[in-house]
């Protein structure tokens, strides 16, 4: 008698991991350029509009950062993930968009706060959170910054933090103690 | 306050913090063109293979720092070329290796400028010349260059 077979639906494709992606690329794969690219942009632009750069120059700021990154994959050992690297690059490219705006008298002036689904109250309640959370941490020093919001945005441990800003683990804990600090009295 | 209640306050001081923390940026992220980007990274990098890129020194930064450097090391030679009167110095050459001749080699060098100049006053020493020390060597030279 014939066993009944069991009916298991195909499990759909795991996503190739990014070192996956990154060989290819190094191989010529422009898809697996392209897949990075859609994988970690809303991060990096999260953690570029976090740190203060402005909404109009966003794109250009992932865009830049990516041509960094991808340039430079050579140099990429696989210390931390390619996303936390990438945020770092990110960070350089922001600054130094920052040295050329101050070069040009450009003020940025970030209007990503003003738009939110959701209840008006609690709307504008939490925009205004927002929005003096982000002065506090534009007015934090470059490496409490980054820290915070590898750790605070991005969720990041500490270890993996230490890895990509090529410092220890007790002293990123130590810029995040501070910078928390300093955000709360600025918020107060 | 009691601590307690300080514990629970710094408590929801923290979460609200985070909280906030993590919706930082969250709105003009969702606003990027993800696939706009992923298009333009691509053919920034096709145009721009990373061979094509020029290496660090030739950056500009570092062209700028080389040029300033050899402006600064050509002044300096201009500035040193400039200083101090540079006849003082030959005439003192002249003297210091007239010193190292020999008797007959002097008597050369004086027959010589017998020929080209005109001596008027100046006279010669008696004695031979090989009797002469270098300090008198170079009060005779002097006369000679007037």
């Amino acid at each position: 008698m014939a066993q009944p077979q069991s009916i298991a639906a195909t499990p759909a494709p795991a996503p190739a991991p990014d070192p996956a992606l990154i060989a290819a690329w190094q191989e010529g794969d422009e898809q697996a350029a392209a897949e990075l690219v859609r994988r970690h942009t809303r991060a990096l632009a999260r953690f570029l509009a976090g740190a203060g750069a402005p909404e109009a120059d966003l794109e250009d700021l992932v865009q830049e950062a990516f041509i960094r990154a991808f340039r430079a994959v050579n140099r990429f050992r696989g210390q931390c993930q390619f996303r936390t690297w990438l945020l770092t690059i990110g960070g350089n490219v922001l600054k130094d968009h920052g040295r050329r705006a101050a070069r040009h008298k450009v003020v940025p002036l970030d209007d990503s706060l003003t738009a939110r689904d959701g209840n008006p109250h609690e709307r504008a309640e939490a925009g205004e959170a927002e929005a003096r959370l982000a002065v506090g941490v534009g007015e934090l020093p470059r490496l409490q910054r980054e820290v915070f919001l590898l750790r605070a945005q991005q969720g990041l441990e500490y270890d993996e933090i230490a890895a990509a800003l090529d410092t220890t683990e007790g002293a990123a804990r130590v810029h995040y103690h501070h910078a928390v600090k300093r955000l709360k009295e600025m918020l107060q | 306050m009691s601590e307690d209640a300080k514990f629970h306050d710094g408590n929801l001081h923290d979460a609200k913090l985070h909280e906030a923390a993590r919706r930082l940026g969250s709105a003009a992220a969702e606003r990027v063109d993800v696939e706009r980007i992923a298009v333009a990274v691509v053919e920034q990098l096709r145009r721009e293979p990373a061979g094509a890129t020029r290496p660090g020194w030739i950056q500009p930064a570092w062209l700028r720092i080389a040029a300033a450097l050899l402006l600064l090391m050509g002044g300096g030679l201009v500035v040193r070329q400039m200083d101090g009167p540079k006849a003082a110095h030959d005439a003192h050459f002249v003297t210091d290796d007239l010193t190292d001749l020999s008797a007959d080699e002097l008597r050369d060098v004086f027959n010589t400028l017998d020929e080209t100049l005109d001596l008027g006053n100046t006279t010669l020493p008696e004695g031979d010349l090989e009797d002469l020390d270098p300090q008198q060597l170079r009060a005779v030279l002097r006369s000679l260059e007037g």
